[in-house]
């Protein structure tokens, strides 16, 4: 039950969440609380399958993805930084409207309800890392993906070196942690913001382009079927740390592909698509209860 | 008068004028600083004297006048801009990064870099060069977070030195601070005077701005009303440009007459990460007695007041209420069993201040306003009007939002909901904290009055003429230990001072 | 109220903008939203439509009020509904009907109590442990609905109907049901405004460390305002599911975003009761106005939902702006 195939099959599965994540954790050290993950995701699934339709080109249609990611992200960065407004009202509206919007742009461009796929249309390819695909059981679990599964790697390590070793880094910690003195050393809040908005908006790009052209090779009316909700919890989970949320995308890949094997021993469908969420939920209660011992050691 | 120098102003500041809705916060002000000169900025809050620093610094702009610097005009549109050109601000309340380390902190925003990157060793070396030449004592790796107070406020002077600040405004930078603390200091910004760079030191503080500034200009309601050499004047001269009006300082007020013990700890005790907060506290506190809570913020005081309101537990010790342990209850219950609390916090803790001010009073009350099981708003109102009546609070109406009102009057309401429920002990905190003198006035009569009826209290405070003035006996906390008593007649400032700084009487 | 003028325009504005981009005319349809949203046969279907939505945003308001977010409206409303099938196809005659009502409550308030309880004793914030429990909630629905409660004539994922004595009576296309859902927010409006339980939750709402300080118990409170939420949401459930077709069809509770819909409605009323009840209404008349407009104008429905989202998003902006400019710099 427990072999490479799971292994694998879980890492494909985890990459858009993890790309989220990232653009969630991103966001909330710099202050920003980025619950619109879900439907900026949906966004990119849709300009990837569109812009890959239209162009005939995966990789432009990986690329339009990212830049309907960050467009749409336009709409957080200008309503809650420049705007005010408040960022939970506006993540809901904004998950709202990437439904609507998607599934109305699929009757309007593609004249079709649900799911819009076509032979023709280019998806991403499985990479044979050479060399790396000879190992035993690491082998098969590490290569064979798409190129965006492992750029998402680099983007955990990219990320956790522009926030510790990079002034950038630096800064938009200090503007998380405290707008206003960061403000009076003359580092622009609303620009340290904007930024981290706009590169979340890529990042979910992304992993709507890894989730509607890499997993598989379709657009389907609300595609993301919550991965951009379980991000939100995977960077809480992983207290907005590169490598803690991607412990935490890690844990839920496992925990998914796990529920598809206990489908194998009988148990029903609906059983393993409630174990993520089940398996999440006990690893939080671990991890506060470890959080809590050890706060009663310290001051109140 | 005002020494005329022949070369320009390292500072001035011509006709500022600034409104925000409802408000004039600067009228027309004109302020001049020479160069090498401290220069004290005085005025009771809502004078205008912090808006006017925000507009030096850049962090707001005029709606009218002109900066200049060395008799060249300029004009900021954001701190940057600011700091670029020589000027540095510490800030009430400093702008530290609690998890980042003292270098950080101090090159945050000017950071060296190396290939694109932070050069962390450069940093270092600049920060370690910069506490040696000017004899402060700290290292560059402590973590901000867990450095005292009187520390802190070193991190913040060092984060204008590294960025060659030749101007210096410090916002009202001795309120944490020990009277030897504040000494050092001022110690400090001598020798930064000394060297040629221009000090602001905004501040209410009589004391002080007489022991350390060479002039100074004393705003009121966005006015300049006084400028003067500090060798010119005086304490009465400046307390009245600051309110118009002659001021009775330092008021004692008579003893009380205690009965008995009303409220009592016993080695009350809350472990830390290293030192204890709270290490074996034992008092008590009479009825018609106040007992006064003495020391820097930070030693414990807070916690102190928070273990007997509820909202802290203990890990050991006993907390007595007519002889009772109340140590179990819940805050509801403590408040039942007859303990109000006037917190130190008015904006988060104290008061809700987007919420209307009758329900802010009527929190609380909601289930003795309540009427077989409904609380009808004609309660709530005359519950509100009467304590607004009761104890000279100036609003508008009642449904105002709490903070529309002034920071006294938000005091003064705050206060009377907490003495109407003539809870047998009051615990008070900072209670004329952002209040203006003559709010200062009434808010210590009534707490004299209170104590007189035969209610006990408990006061802390950091400014010593309170305690001072209405404390039967003193207690001095450092590092969460009572290290000292006093009666009323041996608690001098030499005395307290002493024993705040952790040295014994 | 001119902010909301203002907002709304240019709501509609952009709208007819994107109306005009895929060929057809804006006037036209936006007439037929309104003719189909309150015209004599789509009053009918927006008061259908208007009562779950209802329902859903006053249950999410309740905890909002005091500041606290139930993001697992969506599990406790399948609870609900899942619980007043079960009892409605094992307990017989009008009795049956008053059960399945009761166990549909209680079903919902259980579930949110637990969610409730993880935040209280575990310290797992409320936000996290309701959403996360909403998707086993909807699973074990599922599941139950194509195994143990599977309809036997049909191969869909549905539940046996309900017989008819089991059924709440229907007026026009809603059923009574709808006196409860107003009964439960004219409940919420009068506590709130006039009991010392619901001051206490607004209390909590301007400042949790307000309320602690003040004595307010606020895991008691969390508890209390979660169970109240959960019980609304699975009552909600209930009625709807009583109502024709009288059976319990996974997802019909979900794809008609009743939830968030109302979740909407709550946030941008700050959880005020009338604010929440007007906003609902005005929503799902926008959503049922939609259905009449695609089938006179052939323009999809989804444009309502674009709309409402990108209303919502400039209400939220334009209050954003009115609170930044109130305050001071």
């Amino acid at each position: 039950m427990v072999d490479a195939a799971l292994f694998s099959s879980a890492l494909g599965a985890l990459t858009p969440i993890l790309f989220a994540a990232l653009a969630g954790a991103l966001c909330q050290r710099a202050g920003v609380f980025n619950i619109s993950l879900e439907g900026t995701m949906l966004v990119g699934c849709f300009a990837g399958v569109a812009g890959s339709w239209y162009t005939g080109s995966v990789w432009l249609g990986v690329l339009i993805a990212t830049v309907a990611g960050v467009a749409y992200s336009l709409v957080l960065a200008v309503g809650h930084v420049s705007l005010g407004g408040d960022a939970i009202v506006l993540g809901v509206a904004i998950n709202l409207l990437a439904v609507g919007l998607t599934s109305f742009l699929i009757r309007t461009v593609f004249g079709t309800r649900g799911t819009f796929s076509d032979p023709s249309l280019q998806g991403l390819d499985a990479v044979d890392l050479p060399g790396l695909k000879d190992i035993p059981f690491v082998g098969e679990v590490l290569s064979g993906h798409s190129v965006l599964v492992y750029l998402s790697w680099l983007a955990v390590v990219a990320l956790a070196v522009l926030l510790y070793r990079h002034p950038w880094g630096l800064r938009l910690r200090g503007v998380g942690e405290r707008p206003d003195a960061a403000a009076s050393l003359g580092v622009s809040v609303t620009r340290y913001r904007y930024g981290v908005i706009l590169a979340g908006g890529a990042l979910c790009g992304l992993a709507g382009a890894q989730l509607a052209l890499g997993n598989v090779t379709l657009f389907s009316e609300n595609m993301t079927a919550g991965r951009g909700w379980i991000a939100v919890v995977a960077v809480m989970l992983g207290r907005a740390l590169p490598y803690g949320v991607l412990a935490a995308a890690v844990l839920f890949g496992l925990a998914e592909a796990f529920g598809f094997r206990l489908q194998g021993i009988g148990l029903p469908q609906q059983a393993t698509d409630a174990a993520p969420y089940v398996v999440t939920l006990l690893a939080l209660f671990v991890s506060s209860a470890r959080i809590r011992r050890r706060t009663r050691e310290r001051s109140p | 008068m005002t020494q005329q120098r022949p070369e320009p102003p390292a500072v001035e500041l011509r006709g500022i004028v600034k409104r925000f809705p409802g408000v004039l916060a600067n009228d027309h002000v004109d302020l001049s600083v020479a160069g090498g000169e401290i220069h004290a900025v005085m005025g009771e809050n809502g004078a205008g004297k912090s808006t006017l620093m925000s507009i030096l610094y850049g962090l707001s702009q005029p709606d009218a006048g002109e900066i200049a610097l060395g008799g060249a005009t300029v004009s900021f549109s954001s701190a940057a801009q600011a700091i670029g050109a020589g000027i540095g601000m510490v800030q009430q309340g400093f702008a530290l990064f609690d998890t980042l380390s003292v270098t950080d902190n101090v090159v945050f925003g000017a950071e060296p870099t190396r290939r694109g990157l932070l050069d962390r060793r450069a940093a270092r070396t600049a920060v370690a060069e910069l506490i040696e030449r000017h004899g402060l004592r700290l290292r560059p790796t402590d973590r901000v977070g867990d450095l005292p107070v009187g520390v802190r406020q070193q991190v913040e002077i060092l984060k204008l030195l590294y960025r060659r600040a030749r101007v210096l405004i410090l916002d009202e930078p001795t309120a944490v601070l020990t009277p030897a603390e504040t000494d050092r200091l001022f110690d400090v910004l001598r020798g930064l005077a000394a060297d040629g760079n221009t000090i602001l030191f905004v501040s209410h503080k009589l004391h002080e701005v007489l022991a350390v500034s060479d002039n100074v200009t004393v705003l009121r309601d966005g006015r300049v009303t006084m400028r003067s050499a500090t060798a010119d004047t005086d304490r009465a001269a400046l307390a009245a440009a600051m309110t118009g009006r002659a001021v009775e300082l330092d008021k004692i007020y008579p003893p009380g007459t205690p009965g008995d013990v009303v409220l009592a700890t016993h080695e009350l005790t809350i472990r830390g990460a290293g030192k204890p907060v709270l290490d074996g506290v034992s008092l008590d506190v009479r009825a018609g007695e106040v007992v006064g809570v003495a020391g820097v913020a930070g030693n414990g005081q807070t916690e102190l007041v928070a273990a007997i309101a509820g909202l802290l537990s203990a890990d050991s010790g006993a907390i007595l209420l007519h002889d009772k342990e109340i140590g179990a209850l819940s805050v509801r219950a403590r408040r039942a069993a007859g303990i109000a609390h006037v917190p130190e916090d008015r904006a988060e803790v104290g008061s809700a201040p987007g919420a209307p001010l009758a329900d802010n009073l009527a929190v609380g009350f909601q289930r003795r306003l309540a009427r077989r099981g409904f609380l009808r708003p004609q309660a709530i109102r005359a519950h509100a009007a009467a304590i607004v009546e009761r104890f000279g609070v100036r609003a508008a109406t009642t449904s105002a939002p709490m903070r529309t009102l002034s920071g006294g009057n938000q005091q003064k309401a705050i206060l009377g909901r907490e003495l109407t429920h003539d809870a047998p002990v009051l615990l008070v905190e900072q209670p004329t904290r952002g209040v203006d003198i003559g709010a200062v006035v009434n808010i210590h009569q009534q707490l004299a009055d209170y104590r007189d009826a035969g209610h006990a209290v408990l006061l802390v405070s950091a400014e010593l003429s309170e305690i001072r003035a209405l404390s039967d006996r003193v207690l001095v906390m450092y590092e969460g230990r009572v290290v000292a008593t006093f009666t009323k007649a041996a608690a001098t400032y030499e005395a307290l001072g002493l024993a705040m700084a952790g040295g014994t009487p | 109220m001119r902010t909301v003028g203002v907002t709304l325009l240019g709501a509609l504005v952009l709208g007819a903008l994107l109306l005009a981009a895929t060929g057809a005319n804006p006037l036209e349809a936006y007439g037929a939203i309104v003719t189909g949203a309150f015209g004599p046969d789509g009053i009918q279907d927006t008061l259908a439509y208007a009562v779950p939505v209802v329902g859903m945003a006053t249950a999410l308001a309740i905890p909002l009020r005091a500041g606290m977010v139930n993001l697992g409206g969506e599990g406790q409303l399948v609870l609900g509904a899942i619980s007043a099938v079960a009892v409605g196809l094992h307990v017989p005659g009008p009795f049956g009907l008053v059960v399945a009502l009761v166990a549909g409550t209680v079903a919902g308030a259980l579930y949110a109590a637990a969610a409730a309880l993880c935040e209280v004793r575990l310290g797992v914030p409320l936000l996290v442990t309701t959403l996360l429990l909403s998707y086993p909630a909807m699973s074990l629905a599922a599941y139950l609905v194509r195994f143990p409660m599977r309809d036997a004539g049909s191969s869909l994922p549905q539940s046996g109907q309900l017989p008819p004595d089991v059924r709440l009576p229907a007026m026009g296309s809603v059923t009574v049901g709808l006196f409860l859902i107003v009964a439960a927010v004219a409940v919420y409006a009068v506590v709130d405004a006039r009991t010392p339980a619901g001051f206490e939750a607004r209390a909590t709402g301007w400042g949790p460390r307000f309320a602690q300080y003040a004595g307010i118990d606020r895991p008691a409170l969390t508890v209390r305002l979660l169970a109240c939420s959960g019980g609304l949401a699975g009552l909600v459930g209930a009625v709807v599911v009583l109502g024709f077709p009288y059976r319990f069809i996974d997802g019909a509770l979900i794809t008609p975003q009743y939830t968030w819909i109302g979740l909407l409605a709550a946030l941008l009323a700050a959880a005020s009761p009338l604010g929440t009840l007007v906003a609902a209404v005005f929503f799902a008349a926008l959503t049922s106005g939609g259905f009449a407009m695609e089938r006179a104008t052939q323009v999809p429905r989804e444009l309502t939902a674009v709309l409402q989202a990108v209303l919502i998003i400039f209400l939220a902006a334009a209050t954003g702006m009115l609170r930044k400019k109130r305050s001071p710099a």
